[in-house]
């Protein structure tokens, strides 16, 4: 594939077109402007300003994926741009991720074998049509440590993936064509739900059986369960059961110790134990095994780089605490340097930190609502938001899961019946859904949802825990994904522990409601700061997927927020493509150095689309196996169905301890109940920007092995792993799951 | 026979005789279709499989007693209307529930008109908003609150050993970035145990002397959290009027049943616990759980909490104590063990000791210490530990490294109490009992009810702003004048000072205004003395003239 093409068809999504040549009027990000109100709508697609915008999104998803058989022809000025850009970067020193020096792929789709997956370079030597298990387990045998393609990136691959294929690329972004929600639900066979329904019988009828004979011949085993010595049980036996007898035979999934950062690959103690799961044993030797089990949405958990770079410089200037609550003189520059940056990037007024993410649903749902206030919630939100409701003191009313006649159903009787017995009318009414539930990977249907609230006059309280980086076009979260104006939604809240490879929350509104939530908060009162450390590590992540101007020109939109605008700020802001633009540079710490691959945001671009790549191409794949899985294609989060407790330790199992000729170990999460519901247990693995495609490949191999072998294909499979693995493009751009 | 007779009979009657003359003769054929309509479904009936058993049922249960069978069959419906209700509790059933016409559900929907989500800031809100500093550069004993303003002394943010400017510590955290990078990615349960979270646990444990330790990613957050995670509704916690916010919001969330008891009032502890006992005696009932629940120095007034008869107490009236030392792990006893250091009492006679990092070690996050099962319990089983993202790692071995320096300096405990007494010692002249040689001083302006030996000192005005009556305090107008010592202090002595900051209609007991000071070790003395002197005539100067 010749490299300009590559350089040119990779930039013609790259966001910073507007560096050098492009007219001022012209919006920055041509993939985003989705509102079909917006005049810049036309520049996207050059001559068909009034096209539909499903057309656009199409057109932007074929301009966003170059194929080696069709070198884009569509030249816009943007790409001629866009490659002026890229070789700026070529010429700057620690350009680490986009590796202009290595291979490409020329890989024929048609090979089935493992050597499909190999990206020329070690591979290219060997036969590719019949390799042995044996040869596929040497190429494999540093797979996590060693890129297949030389790189110069100071980042670690067992940490980030090189992976440099510009096809393997995909714009997270809402096709009207793709349903929300699908339209049905997929069942598993009868036989599943039964021998389901019989196992759990069994787990309980066994359990208490045990409990019946160990209570008589083992007591000191039930001491701490039984009252003693006049003090009741600290735990009950009944209130542990499902603990003791059901969770403990799964133990071993959960809680593994590991070291190191959690990235693209992670290394876990090896453990054992001697007396049913009750304690393990370490027994020395560790694995490094590909991670799809932590939130690294964007692949910035990182002990080296840019990020990691300016966390240091960080930790010589301010240490590491954050010492006492805001509002006692632990409120620094800092912390107002990130709260502005927040507010820029999700696109709200103002914005506030907190220091866990936890807290941060806890603490401020109790200042936002209380008495005579009504919250409606999706019945599958985070405990978090559960707990906040209940200090809040605020009546709750749930609705099915994503369910919008439900919700519409609810809001008709609550608003008509006002409040119990006395039926006045309720003082607010909060609805909290979150963006992308984190069991299910299930989208919000935002459109709906805004439409319901211009006819029932609720507030939104959006939790972005973890579509904030992890969705859109510009990572923005699902306000970006849909296109809607963020500033619709009245809070929004998410984390930086998912996306940003950091820790803790925000919450961003209007300035008047960021205010209150100051005053009233309980964080801000009471709780202790978020630490410096960490705040760098978001202003650096965040500032290097928005890029920051300079280098990148600031959009004439954002002069309006700076009130340098008075007379004419009108027709400025009707000229507003989106609120989505860079961080302008003086709101960032003078003293942070970034490298020009993140400050150009070039390499956040570059994460976001390979996230979404990811994404789309293992939910898709999963379910052309016969897989059930739940959600939607665009979710980094992939819920895959086990349903039968007893799969569910062999599963983790068999990812960890492989059958396959590659032999690379994967760990997974597997969840069980009471976090989903009694019969749908799941394995759900968490994608990243961090993953390789030849990694998804592995997945896919790993859970095609397993799944054959534990029966866990549900559902109809439609292609082998094979043919999965070589369509994986066309996989990815169908605009239907089936 | 009438025509309304029962039909059954009638159709037998016509089936068994057409003839019979005393049915009229228009409903012959419509009486006769409808005997076959239900000999029709009599046969489908038996075809069932199954129908016999329940035609058995029916006839042993009917007895020639029709009541009985109507009574089963309210039975069943009644059954069916249950599992056919809503699942949530007031879906339109209750008796207040109004049927209303979709024509009015719109027109009452457009009449909807719900406040604002925020209201507009209050004057006293914007003077909480105002009077909020910001520190520019790093945190520490000498901070500025502008780019390019004068140093000034920090005496507000909590910084008891001078760990936030500890080099050491820097280093650590380097080191730990470079191993371990900054976020753990995940809460605890999916590999977001790193092996260090085991080492700062470990360590934790070892240092106070407990079974085990668990820590939490927020100390505000592991308050609210532990305690509803073992207290649950029907359990009994007796608590201290004074603790903290965060526990009042444990408290809230467990549902138990909270008994108060006067702060720091040993006699009306165990008259609360008399009362408990008396109560359970009486009403007999299953063995519950039964807690107290105290600070070891209270956060809102810096008080000690008298240990060993809590101690005696709970062992007496068979209690489990949670002790929150938030405010008195790493700032008392000899190496900054918390109060069970100080006053001699073993840790592993507690049975929950919740602790913050980010007070004591300068860190970050809370941890829990007391026996193995209390930290495996909560595990599983505490909202915050489960379902939040594990502690970042830098934070974990900077606390690990903070507790070998406690372990191995104790001199830093001795300057700690050292500046306490020199600070203490200049403000006793305004008290109204000198703490130290117990003489009484009439012109008093301020009371400091903190323990002798607490870096954390609140002063509160003994004349504060009452109403007319004197029966209430004027809460705004006593900030507002608290407020401007602050700002005294900050211009003429360059002492950075805060007033306790509420969340006023938030909290349970409204608490009273004070200045909020914490003492350093790492300050000098000359620099403690000053502050100590410079405080005083602020306070003098603010309200020395009335």
């Amino acid at each position: 594939m010749p490299r300009s093409t590559r350089k040119s068809t990779s930039g013609a999504s790259t966001p910073p077109s507007s560096l050098s040549s492009s007219p001022p009027t012209k919006p920055l990000y041509p993939t985003i402007s989705l509102r079909s109100s917006s005049p810049s709508s036309s520049s996207n697609n050059n001559n068909n300003g009034n096209t539909m915008s499903t057309a656009r999104s199409s057109l932007i998803n074929v301009l966003n994926r170059p194929h080696h058989s069709t070198p884009s022809t569509s030249i816009s000025n943007t790409i001629v741009t866009a490659s002026k850009l890229s070789s700026i970067a070529t010429n700057s020193t620690d350009f680490n991720s986009s590796d202009e020096d290595t291979l490409y792929s020329d890989q024929s789709t048609a090979a089935s074998s493992y050597a499909s997956s190999i990206i020329s370079g070690t591979a290219s030597s060997l036969d590719k049509s019949n390799l042995t298990s044996a040869d596929i387990a040497k190429i494999y045998e540093n797979y996590l440590e060693k890129p297949f393609v030389n790189t110069k990136s100071t980042i670690k691959h067992s940490e980030f993936g090189h992976c440099n294929n510009p096809n393997w690329r995909w714009t997270s972004q809402w096709n009207t064509d793709e349903p929300i929600h699908p339209t049905e639900e997929p069942h598993p066979p009868y036989f599943t739900l039964l021998t389901t329904y019989i196992s759990y019988i069994l787990l309980i009828v066994i359990g208490h059986m045990r409990d019946f004979f160990g209570k008589r011949f083992r007591p000191a085993e039930y001491a701490h369960l039984m009252p003693q010595n006049g003090y009741a049980a600290l735990n009950s036996d009944f209130d542990s059961f499902y603990t003791r007898r059901l969770k403990q035979r799964l133990e071993d999934c959960f809680a593994r110790p590991v070291t190191g950062v959690a990235g693209r690959s992670i290394v876990c103690y090896d453990r054992l134990s001697t007396d049913e799961n009750k304690t393990f044993n370490l027994t020395g030797t560790t694995t490094r095994a590909l991670n799809v089990s932590s939130y690294n949405y964007l692949g910035f958990a990182s002990s080296t780089g840019g990020c990691a770079d300016a966390v240091e410089a960080c930790i010589k200037k301010y240490g590491v605490s954050g010492a006492g609550p805001r509002h006692d003189a632990s409120t620094l520059d800092l912390h107002t340097q990130t709260e502005n940056l927040v507010a820029r990037f999700v696109g709200q007024e103002s914005a506030m930190v907190v220091s866990m993410g936890y807290a941060t649903n806890s603490t401020t749902i109790p200042a936002l609502v209380g008495k005579g206030c009504l919250v409606i919630s999706d019945e599958f939100n985070h405990a978090s938001i559960r707990f906040g409701v209940r200090l809040s003191g605020a009546s709750l009313r749930s609705f099915k899961h994503n369910d919008m006649d439900d919700l519409e159903r609810i809001l008709r009787d609550v608003i008509s019946q006002g409040q119990p017995r006395t039926h006045r009318p309720w003082k607010k009414i909060l609805l909290i859904v979150e963006g992308l539930y984190s069991m299910e990977g299930s989208l919000l249907n935002l459109p709906h949802v805004l439409e319901l609230k211009r006819r029932y006059k609720f507030y939104i309280y959006l939790d972005e825990a973890h579509s904030i980086g992890a969705m859109g076009p510009n990572g923005r979260g699902v306000c970006d994904y849909f296109g809607v104006d963020p500033r619709e939604v009245d809070i929004l809240m998410g984390t930086f522990t998912k996306s940003f490879g950091a820790a803790g929350g925000y919450i961003a509104g209007s300035k008047q409601v960021m205010d209150r939530l100051r005053i009233r908060s309980h964080a801000t009162c009471y709780a202790e700061s978020i630490s410096p450390p960490l705040l760098t590590q978001i202003i650096a992540s965040m500032g290097s997927i928005m890029g920051v101007a300079p280098p990148l020109a600031t959009p004439p939109a954002l002069i309006d927020d700076d009130k340098s605008l008075s007379g004419d700020s009108v027709s400025v802001r009707s000229l507003r493509p989106t609120v989505y633009g860079p961080a302008p540079s003086h709101i960032l710490p003078t003293w942070m150095k970034l490298p020009l691959n993140l400050l150009n945001g070039t390499e956040g671009r570059e994460r976001l689309r390979r996230l979404a790549f990811n994404s789309r191409y293992l939910s898709s794949g999963l379910r052309k196996l016969g897989f059930i899985v739940y959600g939607h294609r665009d979710s980094p989060i992939i819920p895959l169905l086990i349903y039968n407790p007893g799969k569910m330790p062999w599963f983790s199992q068999l990812m960890l301890d492989r059958l396959g000729p590659d032999k690379t170990p994967i760990v997974v999460v597997v969840v069980a109940y009471p976090a989903t519901p009694l019969i749908t247990s799941r394995v759900r693995f968490c994608l990243s920007a961090s993953h390789t495609k030849n990694d998804i490949d592995l997945i896919l191999r790993a859970c095609d092995e397993v799944g054959e072998l534990l029966g866990m294909k549900y559902g109809k499979q439609t292609m082998t792993v094979e043919e999965v693995i070589s369509s994986a493009e066309e996989l990815v751009s169908a605009s239907h799951a089936e | 026979m009438s025509v309304v007779q029962n039909p059954v009979s009638t159709m037998m009657a016509t089936a068994q005789s057409p003839s019979s003359t005393e049915i009229p003769a228009p409903l012959i054929p419509l009486l006769s279709s409808l005997t076959s309509f239900i000999y029709t479904i009599e046969k489908f009936f038996n075809r069932v499989p199954g129908s016999p058993i329940i035609v058995r049922y029916i006839k042993s249960s009917y007895q020639n007693d029709p009541w009985r069978s109507l009574l089963e069959l309210f039975l069943l419906a009644f059954a069916i209307r249950t599992v056919l209700k809503g699942r949530t509790r007031g879906e339109g059933e209750g008796k207040s529930f109004i049927k209303l016409t979709e024509k009015e559900i719109d027109e009452l929907v457009d009449d909807f008109n719900p406040l604002p989500l925020a209201d507009d800031p209050t004057p006293a809100d914007s003077f909480t908003l105002d009077t909020v500093p910001t520190i520019h550069g790093p945190n520490g004993i000498k901070v500025k609150t502008s780019p390019n303003g004068k140093t000034l002394l920090n005496l507000a943010t909590p910084n008891w050993c001078g760990f936030i400017e500890n080099d050491k510590m820097k280093d650590v955290a380097i080191q730990t970035l470079k191993h371990y990078g900054v976020g753990t990615c995940g809460p605890s349960g999916f590999y977001g145990t790193i092996d260090i979270h085991t080492k700062v646990e470990a360590d934790i444990s070892s240092f106070i002397g407990t079974e085990a330790a668990i820590i939490y990613s927020q100390a505000f957050a592991l308050v609210s959290s532990a305690i509803p995670a073992f207290a649950k509704r029907g359990d009994i916690i007796v608590a201290d009027r004074g603790v903290n916010f965060g526990i009042h919001k444990g408290l809230q969330i467990s549902r138990s049943n909270i008994k108060w008891y006067a702060h720091g009032d040993m006699k009306d502890l165990e008259r609360v616990l008399q009362n408990v006992e008396r109560e359970r005696k009486r009403k007999g009932g299953k063995l519950t759980k039964k807690f107290i629940v105290a600070e070891g120095i209270f956060e809102n007034d810096g008080m000690i909490l008298d240990l060993p008869k809590v101690m005696e107490l709970k062992k007496k009236y068979k209690y489990r104590l949670i002790l929150d030392e938030c405010q008195s792990f790493g700032m008392m006893g000899a190496h900054g063990r918390g109060i069970t250091e100080h006053y001699g009492i073993p840790a592993s006679e507690v049975d929950m000791i919740l602790g913050s990092m980010a007070n004591g070690l300068a860190t970050g996050g809370g941890f829990c210490a007391g026996s193995q099962v209390v930290c495996q319990h909560q595990r599983i089983n505490s909202s915050a530990s489960v379902f939040s993202a594990s502690l970042p790692a830098m934070l974990a071995t900077c606390a690990s490294a903070a507790i070998e320096i406690l372990k191995s300096q104790p001199n830093l405990m001795t300057s700690l109490q050292n500046n306490i007494l020199i600070f203490r010692q200049q403000l006793a002249k305004l008290e109204p009992e000198n703490p130290f040689d117990g003489s009484i001083n009439k012109d008093a302006l301020i009371s400091i009810p903190s323990f002798i030996n607490s870096g954390l000192i609140h002063i509160f005005l003994l004349n504060p702003p009452t109403t007319e009556d004197g029966a209430n305090h004027l809460l705004e107008e006593e900030e507002s004048i608290l407020q401007e010592i602050v700002d005294e202090v900050m211009t003429s002595s360059n002492l950075l000072i805060t007033r306790s900051r509420r969340l006023r209609s938030q909290e349970i007991f409204e608490p009273e205004p004070s200045l909020k000071i914490n003492i350093s070790g790492y300050m000098s003395k000359k620099d403690v003395e000053n502050a100590g002197k410079g405080l005083k005539a602020a306070i003098i100067k603010v309200c020395g003239s009335e």
